[in-house]
């Protein structure tokens, strides 16, 4: 499995550009920077995942994490309080010497990894050798076969056709599980968010509980600062 | 003026294409399924070191995506790479990564919801101070 030609230039690009922008993720100081960047790194990766023929997975990379999971990351950016971070009056990272273990243990990490995947793929492709022998040309040569699209620039693939097969043909008992999990953590998140007020509107709050909290509530609303209020 | 360097380029070319830096050249020029578990190596240890040693609760999330991306990368490269060894079960990898970003998201929601309840709770997003478990 080789990219030839342009394929191999935007392999570059977008492997430099995902690598860059999540390097920046981890290092920039505000968190709406952090989250802009994370971003541009899952867009990078799914350019990767349509160099891979992977387009559907591309897709809901596209539709899934940058439309969906970032925005609720931005939505709850701006409903915590970072003010003091942009102003750089804190610390963005741990203790020193946390760090230092940290980036010492990152370090063996890198290297563990990069000795593991140079020898694992030497092995594989030992392994692979005849069956590897031409299969770049045999894929371009299917890949010529394909319908042209409207445009005539690219070739309609059967990538969503074959996970679409896979998916309900031999994997339809995790896709169910998957949808119960999905049902469960709608349902723990707006549990978690709810207010003390909303949990006792549907009263299932211990009374004395509530009115202990409402008594410590009225003492602390005065000290807390104007834009906490209306939180909660 | 395009025909005086053109010997020059293919001197060049033809010293690059030789030796250690060629061989290095001629890999780079067609990046095979290594270089794409490299980079999902690189991206998943960014995605350690900023889990290590952030304070702010919500970049500890953003680096988790980035570790979840990293495994994504690492199953449709695979997936790719068994399409062209002739596999038959080649696009389970594929299946495996919508599961992925199935719990990725699941996870964002109530990782999410839990900071939010902890901001009411406490007032803080840095890690360092959420010790309520701590003797």
């Amino acid at each position: 499995m080789t990219l030839q030609g342009w394929e191999a230039v935007f392999f570059w690009i977008f492997s430099i550009a995902a690598i860059f922008a999540g390097l920046l993720t981890v290092m920039a100081r505000n968190a709406v920077h952090s989250a802009l960047f994370l971003i541009s790194s899952l867009l990078s990766v799914a350019a990767l995942f349509i160099l891979l023929g992977a387009e559907f997975i591309a897709g809901v990379q596209i539709l899934v994490y940058v439309g969906g999971v970032m925005v609720l990351f931005l939505f709850v950016i701006m409903l915590v309080n970072v003010g003091a971070e942009e102003q750089g009056l804190s610390e963005i990272i741990n203790k020193p010497r946390q760090v230092v273990a940290s980036l010492v243990f990152c370090l063996l990490l890198v290297v563990g990894l990069l000795f593991a995947i140079n020898t694992g793929y030497q092995g594989l492709q030992k392994r692979d050798e005849t069956m590897l022998d031409g299969a770049t040309e045999q894929r371009r040569a299917q890949h010529q076969k394909l319908a042209a699209g409207a445009t005539g620039t690219s070739r309609i693939t059967g990538d969503t056709q074959q996970v679409g097969n896979s998916l309900y043909r031999f994997a339809s008992l995790p896709f169910e599980i998957a949808s119960v999990l999905l049902l469960v953590a709608i349902i723990g998140s707006v549990m978690l968010a709810r207010t003390l007020k909303q949990e006792a509107a549907v009263d299932d709050v211990d009374p004395e509980v509530l009115s202990a909290k409402v008594t410590q509530d009225a003492a602390q609303e005065k000290d807390r600062p104007e834009t906490l209020r209306d939180l909660t | 003026m395009l025909t005086l360097f053109t010997p020059i380029f293919a001197f060049l070319l033809q010293q690059v294409d030789s030796g250690r830096f060629g061989v290095m050249w001629q890999s780079a020029r067609s990046p095979d399924l290594s270089k794409f578990l490299v980079i999902g190596a690189l991206l998943f240890i960014i995605g350690v070191a900023g889990v290590l040693t952030r304070r702010n609760i919500i970049v500890i999330f953003m680096s988790i995506e980035l570790i979840l991306n990293a495994a994504n990368l690492n199953f449709i490269a695979f997936s790719r790479y068994l399409q062209d060894t002739g596999n038959m079960n080649a696009i389970a990898g594929q299946v495996f990564a919508v599961f992925v970003i199935v719990v990725a998201a699941a996870e964002a929601a109530i990782g999410l919801g839990i900071v939010i309840a902890l901001y009411r709770n406490k007032e803080t997003i840095w890690v360092d101070e959420i010790d309520l478990l701590k003797w």
